[in-house]
């Protein structure tokens, strides 16, 4: 799989388009490929659709960053982490904050070791100066004096750069972009676009090796158009219940059949309801454990209603949801 | 492929889905990478580049589905038999250079979508000689017959249509480019020849013809305009007076009332940084300092930000200004799901908060109740003001921008400009909204002499237009 990728990418690589022996050599592998992609997403644990593995297909294919948007739990930063496993690359993660600016995003000086370096200037500089013959001289010889204050030795890169610097590529994730400022995400612009970064002393560092770069949101505030420009965009759902049953059975292995399929069906009940916070995949498969823990076979309304608070996190919905349990169960009981 | 890629960007926009130029160019690089083999994926991969957001998604699927269906074919049988089979053989070694490549793509019938599109890398070639359509015509080839009716729909520009009325006229040039006058003359040859029977097949089958481009252009029509009619309606409805807006057109009026709360809350909503006097940003001194020698000849402060600001909206919701009333409520609901801060607030008589009923319950009920619970009196400003600053004057601050919608027309009650001074004195802004013109002001029991001097601004607001520049003002100025 991993050889499969890379081999497409220097296919890309090559020019901006693709001539037209590469677009029909693509034209009749894509789906196989995006099929292989998912199936090597399977083996490592992360189940996903046609759909999603499209996208890491054209992200890594396009050079493109993906902006991942969807509800809380339902997989978005996993599918990073996935994406990392499966090229082999590390994952790089820079979580968005308001109030996250370049200093902690991108690079840093390193104050104290460029006051030493000073100090160790000061002391040299008298070898420097000795015999210069007046002012002018003097200050010839500081000019050609190589200045290292401001230089790559004293950056200290934080995840933004560090993602641009690692020579064999990385897979960077920026969580939660919908946190951040406006600023920030104009500022991430540069990034987004050509995989370069401007540091006003050094000029622009561009990326050794073109990371594959993630955005996730979970929608709380409106992204910028500038940036979903630049983006491919993923939303992904809730899954259904085929998917969901499938994902259960990779995560949580030890769940006997039957009560996966009644566990699935009564949270795609749930989540038919009105509520604050619908329970996501992660709530299923900690409610999967909760139950294997318990050691239970099948669901029973007592059984739901001692376990309901890893599904529903808000007090309000408990309660809400207390008067339907009975009828949730033994319709995801009798569901086929 | 490119040409029909661009048919279907516009498509996508006639469809209220944004799309840049530099998404068209990625949406090419889409395709060239994927192929147009497997349909599915295609619409996957398009829907990442072209469609940004949940609502586009949607639109997009629609949009796909409707545009590379190309169905109204499948269905026909076969018009002609093959008892005219050389007279075909002949024909296609004719014309089928024309289309080069193209009838293998399409040649799988299971895959009607693709076919359509696979047809456009042959739209280069020539256009298909005239006497081709009888023969494609006898031979029934739909596939075929299908790839000659969107190369000549290319060739129309089809895809510029815009009104209903041009339903026929690109009828009948999508038929003269499919080669209608040659098909005529071979109709008439046949005749002269004495060949009726094989003149009136073919006449059924120009008919038949006839009909399927009329099809196909009613459903391009459809495609390409989708929203234009809409558009239309919406433009008008932004320009007239609020009161006069007909109940039929309230759906659209909701839609647009939400589209222009969305669109000044994405234009206001950036905060903007200050500093603050007093703190200093250690960390970033040094760093600004460090080239001398760590000596502090600049100072850095911490900034912090401001809020977005705080609205207390006041609305009249009594008979005279209901209909009005409605919009302000509606924008105001929708303010309130995107702006934090906003406290809504509504009276005829007796005056009532309605925050956390905007909160609670859907747009629809919020309104019905708010109307329910507060309209119908008879209005009173002095005892709306009243209530007003019982309940919200402690929380009106500096940074509170209060916001009030009425007539002033207080049935010779006394207008109480007394609490609206308190009030002013307080907040930020108070800016009075009124939906009749100005000239009416100060009539009869207009009471908007008295009021108006403890207003930062009074205007008039008629149409949603109005509604919209003022709000924007407000946001732009209360920052």
């Amino acid at each position: 799989m991993l050889g499969c990728l890379n081999e497409n990418h220097t296919i890309q690589g090559r020019g901006g388009f693709p001539s037209l022996d590469d677009r029909l050599s693509n034209e009749k592998n894509a789906p196989a490929e995006i099929e292989a992609v998912r199936k090597g997403f399977e083996t490592r644990g992360y189940i996903c659709n046609a759909h999603i593995a499209t996208s890491i297909f054209l992200a890594e294919r396009l050079q493109k960053p993906l902006l991942v948007e969807g509800p809380p739990g339902v997989g978005k930063t996993e599918l990073a982490k996935a994406t990392a496993e499966l090229v082999g690359k590390p994952l790089i993660r820079l979580q968005c904050y308001e109030g996250l600016d370049e200093a902690k995003a991108l690079y840093e000086w390193k104050y104290g070791k460029q006051l030493l370096y000073t100090q160790v200037l000061k002391e040299k500089l008298g070898d420097l100066m000795a015999g210069a013959n007046g002012l002018k001289e003097s200050m010839t010889r500081l000019h050609d004096f190589d200045d290292t204050f401001f230089s790559e030795e004293f950056l200290e890169p934080r995840p933004l750069l560090k993602a641009l610097w690692q020579p064999g590529g990385a897979v960077l994730l920026i969580d939660e972009i919908d946190k951040s400022d406006d600023e920030f995400e104009a500022f991430l612009l540069e990034l987004l676009s050509d995989y370069q970064i401007s540091v006003p002393e050094l000029g622009t560092i561009k990326a050794r090796t073109t990371p594959i770069v993630f955005l996730t949101s979970n929608n709380t505030r409106e992204i910028g158009d500038a940036l979903k420009r630049r983006c491919l965009h993923l939303y992904i759902p809730f899954p259904d219940t085929d998917l969901e049953q499938r994902i259960i059975r990779s995560r949580v292995p030890e769940v006997e059949e039957e009560l996966r399929r009644q566990l699935v069906a009564f949270v795609q009940g749930l989540r038919a309801l009105d509520l604050k916070k619908l329970p996501a995949v992660s709530e299923t498969i900690d409610w999967a454990r909760t139950l294997v823990l318990l050691h239970a076979r099948e669901l029973d309304a007592d059984l739901v209603r001692n376990t309901l608070n890893v599904l529903l996190k808000f007090q309000d919905d408990i309660d809400n949801v207390d008067g339907e349990i009975n009828a949730l169960v033994t319709k995801a009981v009798q569901a086929r | 492929m490119t040409e029909v890629l661009g048919d279907f960007i516009r498509a996508l926009r006639s469809a209220d889905v944004r799309v840049s130029t530099s998404e068209s160019i990625d949406a090419g690089r889409v395709v060239g990478l994927v192929g147009l083999d497997d349909r599915m994926t295609l619409r996957d991969a398009l829907a990442q580049v072209l469609a940004k957001s949940e609502d586009e998604k949607a639109a997009f699927e629609e949009t796909f589905d409707a545009f590379f269906a190309f169905d109204q074919f499948k269905s026909r049988p076969p018009a002609a038999n093959d008892d005219r089979a050389d007279a075909a053989e002949n024909a296609e070694a004719e014309g089928g250079e024309g289309e080069d490549g193209s009838p293998q793509q399409s040649g799988s019938p299971s895959a009607p979508g693709s076919g359509g599109m696979g047809g456009e890398p042959g739209e280069g070639g020539e256009p298909s000689p005239a006497a081709d359509l009888a023969s494609l015509l006898e031979r029934g080839d739909q596939a075929e017959l299908q790839m000659a009716l969107a190369e000549g729909a290319r060739q129309a520009q089809l895809n510029r249509i815009r009104l209903f009325t041009q339903r026929g006229m690109f009828t009948r040039r999508i038929m003269e480019l499919m080669g209608l006058d040659g098909l005529n003359e071979e109709i008439e040859r046949r005749e002269r020849d004495g060949n009726v029977a094989g003149a009136e097949q073919l006449a059924e089958a120009r008919e038949g013809l006839r009909g399927q481009v009329r099809d196909y252009v009613e459903k391009q029509l459809e495609i390409f305009t989708a929203n234009s009619g809409r558009q239309l309606r919406e433009e008008v409805l932004a320009q007239v007076r609020l009161s006069n807006i007909d109940r039929s057109d309230m759906k659209i009026m909701r839609e647009l009332v939400r589209k222009m709360a969305k669109r000044l809350i994405a234009l206001h909503s950036r905060r903007k940084k200050v500093a603050r006097r007093g703190v200093l940003d250690i960390r970033r001194t040094i760093r600004a300092n460090i080239e001398f020698d760590g000596l502090m000849f600049h100072t850095v402060w911490k900034r912090t930000k401001i809020d977005r600001p705080k609205v207390m909206a006041v609305c009249d919701v009594s008979g005279s200004v209901a209909q009005v009333a409605r919009f302000l409520l509606m924008f105001l609901y929708s303010l309130q799901e995107v702006l934090p801060g906003v406290r809504s607030f509504a009276f005829s008589g007796r005056l009532g908060e309605t925050t956390a009923l905007f909160e609670r319950e859907k747009l629809e009920e919020a309104l019905v109740e708010t109307l329910r619970e507060h309209g119908g009196g008879s209005t009173d400003y002095g005892q709306a003001l009243m209530d007003f600053e019982e309940i919200a004057l402690g929380d009106i601050d500096h940074r509170t921008t209060v916001l009030i919608l009425g007539d002033a027309r207080s049935n010779y009650g006394d207008p109480r400009g007394d609490i609206l001074k308190k009030i002013h004195a307080r907040a930020r802004r108070v800016v009075w909204l009124n939906p009749e013109p100005r000239t009416m002001w100060n009539s009869g029991d207009s009471e908007m002499r008295k009021l108006q001097p403890y207003c930062d601004k009074a205007v008039t607001c008629a149409s949603l237009k109005d509604l919209e520049r003022v709000v924007s003002e407000l946001l732009r100025s209360a920052v």
